[in-house]
């Protein structure tokens, strides 16, 4: 990356934020310096008018929506913006790709600007929920500084429906206290849980994964319909089901009080519990598992559309990017954002794992989520 | 008998405890103890996202506790000695309200609620420039009537069980229907309508389930701190759970010391 | 006031009545026509008229049976704690701390129910109680994500719903009845049989009636005490609703449940009334 494309540099950004922990500088000097004005510059050559701030709100409304994740931006950003836009950002947050999508089905959301991970944007798309997006209305999305795989989700057909933001992994956690080193296949992941971990193993709450990494076990693809190879997957989690310590998607606590010693994981969640407890170690499963990447989107029904525009737009901006991902830690896409952060963060193992590991995940697929006989395993295998 | 009953306290606050404590975690997560740190007060009470959903949940739960015991006391007088096919009908309604799991009543309302909207709203927006919306109205109703139907069981257990020759020879003695329910009857009802009115507060305070669904774009506490658990719920949430327990255990010693006083003036 | 005792009774039953026809009948009218479409090719709700909801209903069987299992089980742990403690709060203390002491059963709800079950995970995990069972000796003793951790968290979550109708049934309690009953000579435990109980009896039944309902809809104590690993008809709501959405079979699944605690609640509602002789209503159907 050159200067011209981060009006910031690196070294720059980083003693900034180093200024600004140590109190020598105010937040609002920090914010200032690390971006707003590129920005907002950039923003106003887009949309004339926009630095005259307030005065612009009238045109843009005087709030934006946003549903996204917990913990998933830094809340200074947003006054920021509303600083200069006018635009107040109200913030939802949601558990899962499937509480988002039910809502929206059901209809009356409010929603400005939301989050989807990458296997659920074609079926927003097919059930006519997602609005496409006007690029234009997007300067500073610079489609060439994601890398195809983390943004190829996001245009179907050749219309653009989303833009990318962060991504991330799903592995397995153990405590290598009891596990003997870190277990990074799903094969002794099951297998352990089955005979030498019995009633210390946790899986998610959740089709997609826990089927996913079954059938992962059986060298079945991550996404499998196919009725055998559920088949497979069902006898083996019925099978592991006695053994297991619990099925859920909260697996922190177990984790973290010792009742349990292997878990599947999130990268977040393994970030977090590595760096609380050492001991704990996250890595991915050999023979493969999830990769995804999570993207911003205008619902159809957008009631502030011109105010979701200005906030994606503001939060694509590599050095609010940047704090961004300082504040909820997760691997960004956007190699103009990269840029910025510390080496130490694009070094970490479990956040950026080597290249080859990752060749062997697979992004989840819409047909997962529609399925019917994988959500009919999943209640079979909680009910057995 | 005291012993029991200091028991069963501790037990209901044992876990209460370990909340308070746990929030004192200079570390992140809310289910550890790593170092002594007050950094999570901090956070909490500088986190807006926070804040403003503790405001939302509490006015919420406030009005819809109020709505529900004063519209649930009504029902439940009118229903007390009454017989017949509309007595047969309000009991089924009130029965079915409670019956409903949350998740089905929360995603129905939702439906019906913007399939309604969007009739109404052309004509509306025409006549007043105003629409209707999911958010705080249609929370404080969708809560409301749940708990209305808690407090119409709890108030009518008790009237149904009162001495009604109480209250007829009050209407005998020429006492107004009113005075009667002044003076008699409200008296007597009172800690069913307290009862139900704290029982009320307390389910919508803490619900999730229903909220997720028709809150619209608010955003209810139990709605963060549920939406938090796939990236890790920090101390953060035990600190504003342990602030409001000391906010409301001083709220309660205040009001026994008000009451205290009353008592000594009173003789 | 010249109200006749009909017009004031419509007075009072509106509010009340229009709130049931704006928010339980209009959605339950919703759930009704969900329950005979079909689902949606991405989910959600697909309009037709068909039984095939109704006739999969064997495949959540499993779910329905762990429900009316630990049910009428939690609703019977929850009654047994609670009345001793709401016989005390409502006899044996003084008018003046009554009130007090009742908020304060109350008051630890007022914290989030998921960081409630934290504490909980965290005191019957490993850690918490099960290491106190280690140090006086017993090993091996597991309480986190087994039935009994759920029974325990249903004590807990559902004790207020349980001590308040029946702390105000005994609240009017006349306490010169006993006195009275003591001076002839009656021995407490007859005065209680004779008196106390049959006297708490509405509060019984609403409080034991509440708690059953609740508990057949219960989701969130399975799912973090019992380590998701008990399936109760409510996490197969939740899972039907919110994961798969597949709403016309929640539907079917939401329908069934109501019409089995309407006949649940029907049968014990007879069955009280023949116990509490006398009484036309007893706060059930």
């Amino acid at each position: 990356m050159t200067d011209e494309s981060t009006p910031i540099s690196r070294k720059k950004f980083l003693e900034e934020l180093r200024r600004y922990e140590k109190g020598s500088v105010t937040r609002r000097h920090f914010l200032g310096v690390t971006g707003l004005g590129t920005a907002m510059a950039v923003m106003s050559g887009a949309m004339p008018g926009l630095v005259s701030g307030r005065a612009r709100a009238q045109e843009l409304g005087d709030r934006a929506v946003l549903a996204t994740w917990p913990n998933y931006h830094d809340p200074a950003n947003f006054d920021l913006f509303t600083d200069e836009t006018g635009v107040f950002t109200q913030v939802n947050v949601f558990g899962s790709n499937e509480e988002m999508l039910a809502k929206l089905q059901a209809g009356g959301s409010g929603w400005d600007v939301f989050v989807p991970t990458n296997y659920t944007i074609s079926t927003y798309v097919e059930a006519d929920l997602i609005e496409p997006l006007d690029i234009s209305k997007l300067p500073n999305y610079d489609a060439k500084a994601f890398q195809a795989r983390f943004a190829d989700a996001g245009t179907i057909d050749g219309t653009v429906y989303a833009v990318p933001k962060n991504w991330g992994t799903t592995g397995i956690a153990s405590n290598s206290n009891h596990t003997g080193g870190v277990v990074d296949s799903w094969k002794s992941f099951f297998d352990g849980a089955r005979d030498q971990w019995t009633g210390r193993a946790m899986v998610h709450d959740y089709q997609l994964t826990t089927i996913g990494n079954a059938l992962v076990y059986f060298g079945h693809s991550f996404n499998s319909v196919a009725p055998n190879e559920l088949a497979d997957a069902e006898k083996l989690l019925i099978d592991v089901k006695p053994h297991l310590f619990a099925i859920t998607s909260d697996y922190q606590p177990g984790m973290r009080n010792g009742d349990a010693w292997l878990t599947m994981c999130w990268t977040g969640d393994g970030k977090q519990l590595n760096s609380d407890m050492p001991e704990i170690g996250f890595a991915l499963g050999k023979e493969g598992g999830e990769i995804w990447s999570d993207y911003y989107a205008i619902p159809k029904d957008a009631p502030h559309r011109e105010a979701a525009y200005a906030l994606i737009n503001y939060l694509l901006t590599p050095e609010v990017n940047a704090r961004e991902a300082l504040a909820h830690g997760y691997p960004v896409a956007d190699s103009r954002t990269n840029a910025l952060l510390p080496e130490e963060l694009l070094d970490d193992p479990i956040l950026y794992p080597a290249a080859e590991r990752l060749s062997a995940l697979e992004f989840g697929a819409a047909a997962t989520l529609t399925d019917p006989n994988r959500a009919e395993l999943m209640a079979r295998f909680k009910s057995a | 008998m005291r012993l029991y009953a200091t028991a069963v306290y501790l037990f209901l606050y044992l876990p209460i405890g370990i909340i308070a404590l746990f929030s004192l975690s200079a570390g992140r997560s809310a289910t550890q103890l790593q170092g002594i740190s007050i950094k999570w007060y901090g956070r909490a009470l500088n986190n807006p996202f926070v804040m403003e959903a503790l405001w939302t949940s509490v006015k919420v739960a406030f009005v819809s506790a109020v709505l529900a015991s004063v519209v649930g006391t009504m029902a439940a007088l009118a229903l007390t000695g009454m017989k017949g096919r509309l007595r047969a009908g309000f009991d089924l309604m009130v029965h079915v309200a409670v019956m409903i799991p949350g998740i089905v009543i929360g995603i129905a309302t939702l439906i019906a609620l913007v399939s309604v909207f969007d009739i109404v709203n052309p004509w509306l927006e025409a006549a007043s420039g105003y629409r209707l919306s999911m958010g705080f109205g249609s929370l404080v109703a969708a809560h409301g009537l749940f708990t209305m139907s808690l407090v119409v069981l709890i108030v009518r257990g008790r009237m149904e069980a009162l001495d009604r020759a109480l209250i007829e020879a009050s209407n005998d003695l020429g006492a107004g229907s009113l005075a009667t329910f002044r003076q008699v009857t409200l008296p007597l009802i009172a800690p069913a309508i307290l009862a139900g009115f704290l029982l009320s507060f307390t389910f919508s305070f803490d619900d999730f389930i229903i909220a997720f669904f028709v809150a619209g774009s608010e955003t209810t506490l139990p709605i963060y701190v549920f939406s938090s658990i796939r990236r890790g719920v920090t101390p953060e949430i035990n600190a504003i759970g342990t602030m409001v327990m000391v906010a409301s255990l001083g709220l309660l010693i205040v009001a026994q010391l008000m009451l205290r006083r009353g008592d000594a003036r009173r003789q | 006031m010249a109200l006749t005792q009909k017009q004031t009774r419509w007075l009072l039953l509106t509010p009340a009545g229009l709130w049931y026809a704006a928010l339980l009948l209009l959605p339950l009218a919703v759930v009704l026509i969900f329950s005979f479409g079909e689902r949606n090719a991405v989910g959600g709700y697909a309009p037709g008229f068909t039984f095939e909801q109704y006739a999969n209903l064997p495949a959540r069987f499993a779910a329905f049976r762990n429900t009316m299992t630990l049910a009428p089980l939690g609703t019977l742990a929850a009654l047994l704690i609670a009345y001793p403690l709401a016989y005390f709060l409502a006899v044996k203390v003084s008018s003046r701390w009554k009130t007090t002491l009742l908020v304060l059963v109350i008051v630890p709800f007022w914290t989030s129910i998921l960081i409630r079950s934290y504490a909980w995970i965290f005191l019957l995990g490993g850690r918490g109680i099960p290491a106190l069972f280690d140090w006086v000796g017993i090993e091996g003793v597991r309480l986190i994500n087994t039935p009994f951790a759920v029974l325990i968290g249903i004590v807990y979550g559902y004790l207020p719903l349980m001590v308040f109708p029946i702390y105000v049934a005994l609240e009017k309690l006349d306490k010169q009845l006993l006195e009275a009953a003591a001076d002839l000579g009656t021995p407490p435990w007859r005065s209680f049989l004779q008196i106390t109980l049959p006297l708490s009896m509405p509060g019984v039944l609403t409080g034991t009636m509440l708690v059953f309902i609740l508990l057949m809809g219960e989701f969130l104590i399975p799912a973090i005490l019992g380590g998701g690993k008990v399936f109760f008809v409510g996490n197969a709501l939740v899972d039907l609703f919110l994961q798969s959405r597949n709403w016309a079979f929640g539907s079917a699944v939401a329908v069934a449940l109501v019409v089995i605690m309407l006949i649940v609640v029907t049968l014990y509602g007879r069955l009280a009334r023949r116990f509490s002789v006398g009484r036309d209503d007893v706060g059930l159907m």
